[in-house]
């Protein structure tokens, strides 16, 4: 056991193989219907976005409510590649995700002069804008949305239905949450969390601000984009900017916020227990939003830290005991 | 000459909060700076390492280095490092990250490294994270590492913010009073720290203090700010005799005439 443990500790890659290998058998042996393979690839469309949200908001501490937009941006680069000039998925995916990135380098500017609330507020613009500028264009065909996007094939196997999507959205999960562990786990990540901290002593210590602020939005954008594609690729394969709201970045938010800012496994745990919520909520969808909006704020008031450092708290207060032989309360 | 100032200023609108100030450190040396509030101590050390922009005119030297222009994050790549007067404590990070941190200059890995996840990183990663767990030890708060620095004492804080200056192996540190709200016993433990770390990392060191006793027993020699100007140099002895400083401390000297005058008024 502990030769195993120190060799994931070497090569982490093997735990996601491992993890890969175990997802790959459950459409066969837990699920019963067609449904839950297309609510699975939802909750990692889900985790890829909030992973990279995480990066961003949790990690470098940027409040951006734009990334919807930047979502929509990989959406709908997959969706007129198509259109236009029917490329199939392996083309798009990633053209999405490099032409996503620029966009989160225009996302990333206002974050040099601008913090906080107001931040957000510069953000939720420019998401909005790229909403209003898809669904404006007759180019976007945004009326109808565009439809028949094709699902991706690999050596004459079509992943056509949601079960066999299943394989394509969880394997490019498993990348995005590789990179996402192994950026945020190395000094990048440390960086983040300085800029978050507290951007002027982060500065004296030598990280440049400006480059690693940049840098945040343009992997969140990259992951944003990957899942956008993923998502406009999905069967039946229709995307309309109907999908790409204001309500949608809240569910974002709320995933984030509730599998714990800046913790590690933050965005993963709160995508997967939001978007089964989601689901399961549908026939309210009246107070979807209610309920939300209501996880955001009763987190931050009672979990500032979210599911993941909750779990965390209890056993590090376990451990500290363990090794001092004295109670840490705070 | 480690470090040299020439001609630095910098207004605040009319306040001149440093005005035409020339600096000169010499390596390995204690330097400390003391003066009332509002003197321009704090100012002169934003000023060096980078965080306000001097005025036109102004010339900073370090190690060889034009470092007037330059951005924070460069000059401390080339090895100034600081402490603030408010501490500025990553809050939300463990104690070892934050002291990790402060390696951010001497991380050995590309970026694109950190992406793929090679092994070596991770191998770098774990011999960081044993060189900071020792300098953890060596400060006193190696139990701590795993805890929110948040969750520590005051005292404790202002060893760990020494730690995280400390840990990017700085030629110059700046400490802008690292011994501001402590006790006694804690300043001299506190200061019994410093000197072992500067005699380990052969450092040169720069102290803001405002208890005199600490800036006169440790340092090698003492500058003196009033007004945003530098008023006095020299010597811990030679400083504490100099009329401008009692003045600017205490008050003018007077004769009993003009002690007349001045209570008749």
């Amino acid at each position: 056991m502990e030769k195993f443990k120190s060799i994931i500790r070497d090569y982490p890659f093997i735990a996601f193989i491992i993890a890969f290998v175990i997802l790959a058998f459950v459409p066969s042996l837990v699920f019963t219907d067609v449904y839950q393979s297309h609510l699975a690839t939802l909750i990692f469309v889900n985790i890829v976005v909030a992973a990279g949200l995480n990066i961003v908001k949790g990690y470098c501490g940027q409040v951006t409510v734009g990334h919807v937009g930047l979502f929509a941006v990989g959406s709908y680069t997959a969706g007129t590649l198509f259109l236009y000039l029917g490329l199939g998925f392996w083309a798009t995916l990633p053209i999405a995700i490099i032409v996503t990135a620029f966009f989160g380098v225009a996302m990333g500017i206002p974050s040099f002069r601008l913090e906080g609330p107001y931040l957000a507020l510069a953000t939720l613009g420019g998401g909005e804008a790229i909403r209003l500028f898809i669904e404006n264009g007759n180019f976007f065909r945004s009326t109808f949305g565009i439809s028949d996007i094709p699902t991706p094939s690999l050596m004459g196997y079509n992943f056509d239905s949601p079960d066999r999507y299943y394989f394509i959205s969880m394997t490019i999960m498993i990348i995005a949450v590789y990179f996402s562990f192994s950026i945020l786990r190395s000094g990048v990540g440390r960086a983040f969390m300085s800029i978050r901290e507290d951007p002027i002593c982060a500065a004296a210590a030598g990280i440049n601000v400006k480059k690693y602020k940049i840098l945040a939005f343009i992997l969140s954008a990259m992951f944003a984009g990957a899942a956008g594609a993923v998502y406009a690729h999905m069967p039946p394969g229709y995307i309309h900017p109907n999908n790409y709201t204001v309500i949608e970045m809240v569910t974002f938010l709320a995933m984030v916020v509730l599998g714990g800012l800046g913790h590690i496994w933050g965005g993963i745990i709160g995508a997967i227990v939001i978007t089964i919520v989601y689901d399961l909520t549908r026939p309210l969808y009246k107070y979807q939003l209610l309920i939300f909006g209501l996880t955001i704020v009763l987190t931050i008031l009672f979990m500032p830290k979210g599911l993941g450092g909750f779990i965390d708290r209890y056993f590090l207060e376990k451990r500290f005991k363990k090794k001092t032989g004295t109670e840490k309360t705070t | 000459m480690i470090l040299k100032t020439k001609q630095l200023s910098k207004s605040f609108g009319g306040l001149k909060a440093i005005n035409k100030v020339d600096f000169e450190l010499p390596k390995n040396e204690i330097r400390g700076i003391i003066g009332p509030n509002g003197s321009g101590k704090s100012t002169f050390f934003n000023l060096v390492s980078g965080i306000y922009d001097s005025d036109p005119g102004s010339y900073i030297e370090f190690d060889g280095h034009d470092i007037t222009f330059a951005p924070p994050h460069e000059i401390a790549t080339y090895g100034l490092s600081r402490t603030f007067q408010l501490l500025r404590l990553y809050q939300d990070m463990t104690v070892i990250d934050n002291v990790m941190s402060g390696y951010h200059t001497r991380v050995p890995y590309k970026f694109f490294d950190a992406v793929i996840g090679r092994k070596k990183i991770w191998d770098q990663e774990r011999a960081i994270k044993e060189e900071m767990m020792e300098l953890l030890s060596f400060v006193g708060l190696a139990d701590y590492a795993e805890l929110n620095a948040s969750e520590l004492s005051g005292g404790q804080r202002r060893l760990l913010v020494l730690a995280r200056a400390i840990a990017m192996k700085p030629k110059l540190l700046m400490l802008d009073e690292p011994a501001a709200g402590l006790s006694p016993v804690n300043v001299d433990n506190l200061m019994k720290i410093i000197m072992q770390l500067k005699e380990k990392y052969g450092l040169t060191l720069i102290i803001i203090e405002h208890i005199l006793k600490v800036v006169m027993d440790t340092c090698n020699s003492v500058t003196v700010f009033d007004h945003g100007q530098k008023i006095a140099e020299g010597t811990p002895a030679q400083v504490k005799d100099d009329n401008a400083v009692i003045e600017a401390y205490l008050g003018k000297k007077m004769d009993d005439e003009e002690m007349r005058k001045a209570l008749a008024v």
